[in-house]
């Protein structure tokens, strides 16, 4: 009898089994942590609501601006014929002026040391990506192709990290502890690294290199780096322990205001009378999205740095196989990348006007941080928060409890993300009171 | 050991197309046509930009409210329900059984729908067209799945081979995905009749197999947007009770905008159930890879479809590029008739679409280049697009040149 049945009217779950049944085994992703909080945020009546969750700069009038060299640039997009004639596609390796600048801008300019002389040698295989996730994620899908599928990141780390390494060929994600009271925990941080150096090479004698990653600067959530000397000690250890460096260097500049400056971990990483050569390479993941304010153009790069070889020559055909290979990979997840944000920031870094004027947006944005860092610290007698040594960027953790998080949001409409990350851009002359006082409140 | 690391790696085969750009670009003949990608031309051989996208930019340019901030995860929003109804008209498309989510154009739709197909059932086969677009493979295959090919096209009579077709369709497992090329099959520009679509929709329906539209020249086989649809909407009649619809949906081409890769992926008709949990998984795949999708196309191309006065000349624009194409193709075929050019060359005329499956043979294209610098693709696939009233003249006797060079 059912049998007839089932015959006659099939079950509709076996009709939709392709989505239905994998959909019945994997639960709903955990809705993201911040966004959550955004909808909460847009529908919370209180008007004197603020939103110190996100990474994306605000003015003093809660603005989110665009640089004015963004917008000189943009006007002459618009203006200038010659440059708006075309929307073809791009190389898959991206816009040419833009590789040109880019490399330029990282290697000349940033590492005018060593940069010039591995320009020279053809040791960069470089591309445009989809921001600073879009170099990650190609990175992880090349290293995890031919090198490595295991990755170590800080126990605190931006909550992307480990999704984008897991969702692009990665096997092993593991944490390195990074950050306890209001500190860098350098000693638990090498010693992890030595002991689980040790315990792979016991466990599998022939096992493929692991990969560290580092927050170049402004470390995210919680705006505390390790000082250069620290920084000195730690690539020390990786070297010895032939890690595979990834540098995430998403807030270039927001540590001292200086773009240049704020290299520094790659020019650290590349001085060649400390480390001789990095033999499985140096992944750089680049992002102008903080830095020139472009957060929804998507653009950064991606820069493999070869190792040297033997003779000093030229690299160039290992770095053509390479460069094969990242274009097999774009080609096969979006083709080619987009246009608009690169055509920008080839102008801006082009034209000597227009990059002061760059350097002049940073500087403003990080001496408002800085600005409110201080007044924070005088209002609530935060000390660490005013330690810029060590403090960067766009986040300070407050070290409010959860429970405290939790009061803010629900009395004074101050929202913050619930490991207690502040993102001081929401923070302005008319609403720093309110939330000191509210602050006050709580503890 | 890890010197060596870097040393092992082969280099691959330079992708095919961007190969031929390359090589076009750098070659100083100046008769040199590209007939390579997909990538229309005006009568001058320059690159177009639509009207109505200039429309479109000078707005964006003039607002002073867009900023540059982060987009949601799945995008424009505007976009992803205006684009859906292109596809689908007005009266099919329902906003709660529809989820869409911007993507890096056609190519990124397909890498997602691919990645979301190997998530849902890894065994899963997907079957090609034979032949297809050469990226469908590298996308799929890099996504870990099985592929398969379905007979599309013979060789000997230039003509759809729907009997090859309709087997393949009833001989795959149950609940195989068939990638559908919506409309103006690339490479060979030879579409299904309405009678040939209803004969392969009803066969998936019959052996519930589930479609995947391939949409990247909506426009372009008839220049007509809602005609060039039909496919899609037919599917949706025969299929979406049954199982979700996929369609990859590309505006590179008939919107002009190439390098903005603006595109999106729509899932129509999921189970109410799995909705919630097939956007959870969009988000976290586009997480993954890239965050969220560029702004600017979005906004370009969302102004376009949701404000009438744009969304009309863009229909015009349409018109404007379809029609050339046309002209194109009767030109070249009938230089090659009035050449006397061995061979039968009607089916350039009856193709659709921006391109022409030609017939000539790998050697016959390499001699086309080498020696007339007239490029395409090896399988002697033309842009037509890339033909204009100073060059078909010239391409038409380097053409018969070649012909008669290996017909002798
Ligand atoms: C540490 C870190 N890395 C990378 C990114 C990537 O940003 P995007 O892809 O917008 O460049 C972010 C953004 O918040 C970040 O905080
Ligand atoms: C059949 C087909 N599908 C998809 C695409 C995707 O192109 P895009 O990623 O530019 O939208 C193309 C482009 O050539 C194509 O020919």
């Amino acid at each position: 009898m059912t049998k007839m049945l089932s015959k006659k009217f099939p079950k509709p779950s076996t009709k939709c089994r392709f989505f239905a049944s994998y959909m019945a085994k994997i639960p709903q992703a955990p809705p993201d942590r911040i966004l959550g909080l955004v909808n909460q945020f847009m529908n919370d009546p209180n008007p004197s609501k603020v939103d110190l969750t996100v990474g994306v700069y605000r003015d003093n009038a809660g603005n989110v601006p665009t640089f004015k060299s963004v917008q000189n640039a943009q006007h002459l997009l618009h203006t200038v014929p010659s440059l708006r004639k075309d929307l073809s596609y791009l190389p898959i390796i991206g816009h040419p002026n833009y590789r040109n600048k880019v490399l330029n801008f990282l290697f000349h300019d940033g590492c005018p040391e060593i940069g010039p002389e591995i320009i020279y040698q053809d040791r960069v295989s470089f591309v445009q990506t989809l921001s600073g996730t879009g170099a990650l994620s190609v990175t992880a899908r090349f290293l995890s192709n031919f090198i490595s599928d295991s990755i170590i990141i800080p126990q605190l780390s931006w909550a992307n990290h480990a999704n984008v390494f897991k969702n692009n060929g990665f096997r092993n994600i593991s944490y390195y502890p990074y950050y306890s009271n209001e500190k860098i925990v350098l000693k638990d941080w090498l010693n992890h690294l030595i002991n689980i150096q040790k315990t792979d090479r016991e466990v599998t004698s022939n096992s493929k290199p692991s990969c560290i990653l580092l927050h170049a600067c402004c470390h995210n959530p919680t705006g505390l780096d390790p000082t250069k000397e620290q920084w000195d000690q730690i690539l020390d250890t990786i070297y010895d322990l032939n890690l595979i460096p990834i540098i995430d260097m998403a807030y270039q500049g927001l540590e001292s205001g200086d773009v240049l400056k704020d290299s520094y971990l790659l020019r650290k990483v590349l001085n060649k009378k400390r480390y001789k050569n990095w033999k499985n390479g140096i992944y750089l993941c680049q992002s102008f999205a903080k830095n020139m304010g472009l957060y929804g153009e998507r653009v950064g790069s991606l820069s493999i740095i070869l190792p040297e070889t033997n003779s000093g020559n030229k690299s160039t055909s290992i770095r053509e196989n390479i460069d094969s290979q990242l274009k097999q990979i774009i080609r096969s997840m979006y083709s080619s990348p987009p246009g608009y944000g690169a055509r920008i920031v080839s102008l801006i870094l082009s034209d000597k006007d227009l990059k002061d004027q760059w350097f002049l947006d940073v500087k403003e944005m990080v001496d408002r941080l800085n600005d409110v860092r201080y007044k924070l610290s005088q209002k609530l007698n935060w000390n660490s928060i005013i330690d810029l040594n060590q403090q960067h960027g766009m986040f300070y953790f407050t070290n409010l409890s959860p429970i405290q998080v939790e009061r803010l949001k629900n009395q004074f409409a101050i929202y913050l993300t619930t490991d207690g990350r502040l993102s001081l851009s929401g923070i302005n002359d008319l609403n720093v009171d309110y939330i000191c006082n509210s602050i006050l409140n709580v503890l | 050991m890890s010197d060596s690391l870097f040393e092992k790696f082969e280099a691959l085969p330079p992708d095919a197309l961007f190969a031929i750009k390359a090589r076009c670009d750098a070659d100083a003949r100046p008769q040199k046509v590209d007939l390579g990608i997909g990538a229309y031309r005006d009568n001058n051989g320059k690159p177009w930009v639509l009207p109505s996208v200039k429309m479109s930019e000078l707005q964006y340019s003039q607002d002073p409210s867009h900023n540059h901030e982060y987009q949601p995860i799945a995008g424009n929003a505007v976009l992803g329900e205006d684009a859906a109804k292109i596809l689908l008209g007005v009266d099919l498309y329902e906003k709660d059984k529809t989820v869409s989510t911007q993507t890096l154009s056609g190519t990124g739709a397909l890498h997602v729908a691919a990645q979301l197909i190997y998530k849902g059932d890894p065994t899963r086969e997907v079957y090609l067209s034979n032949p297809t677009w050469a990226n469908h493979r590298n996308i799929f295959e890099s996504s870990h799945l099985q592929l398969k090919t379905y007979p599309y096209w013979k060789e000997d009579t230039k003509t759809l081979d729907i009997d090859g077709w309709l087997k393949t369709i009833e001989a795959a497992k149950k609940g195989s995905v068939f990638v559908l090329h919506a409309c103006a099959h690339n490479p060979t520009g030879m579409d299904p009749t309405p009678e040939e679509w209803e004969q392969v929709l009803d066969a998936m329906a019959k052996y519930h197999h589930i479609a995947l539209f391939d949409s990247a020249y909506q426009g372009f086989a008839s220049g007509d947007l809602d005609r060039d649809a039909k496919a899609i909407r037919l599917g949706h009649a025969k299929l979406s009770k049954q199982s979700p619809i996929i369609i990859c949906q590309s505006f590179s081409k008939n919107l002009g905008l190439y390098g903005e890769r603006i595109g999106c992926l729509h899932i129509v008709n999921p189970t109410s159930a799995s909705k919630a949990n097939i956007i959870s998984q969009l988000s976290t795949l586009t997480r993954s890879e890239y965050s969220n999708p560029p702004a600017y196309g979005a906004d370009i191309a969302s102004r376009i479809l949701s404000q009438h006065e744009l969304r009309d000349q863009w229909y015009i624009d349409m018109k404007t590029m379809s029609s050339r194409i046309y002209k194109m193709r009767v030109e070249l075929r009938n230089h090659l008739v009035a050449l006397k050019t061995p061979g039968n060359w009607d089916h350039i005329e009856k193709q659709c679409g921006m391109f022409s499956f030609t017939g000539l043979t790998p050697e016959m294209v390499e001699r086309l280049e080498t020696k007339h610098a007239v490029y395409m693709a090896k399988n002697g696939r033309a842009s037509v697009a890339g033909l204009n009233t100073s060059n078909v003249e010239y391409v038409a006797k380097s053409i018969d040149e070649v012909v008669h060079f290996f017909s002798s």
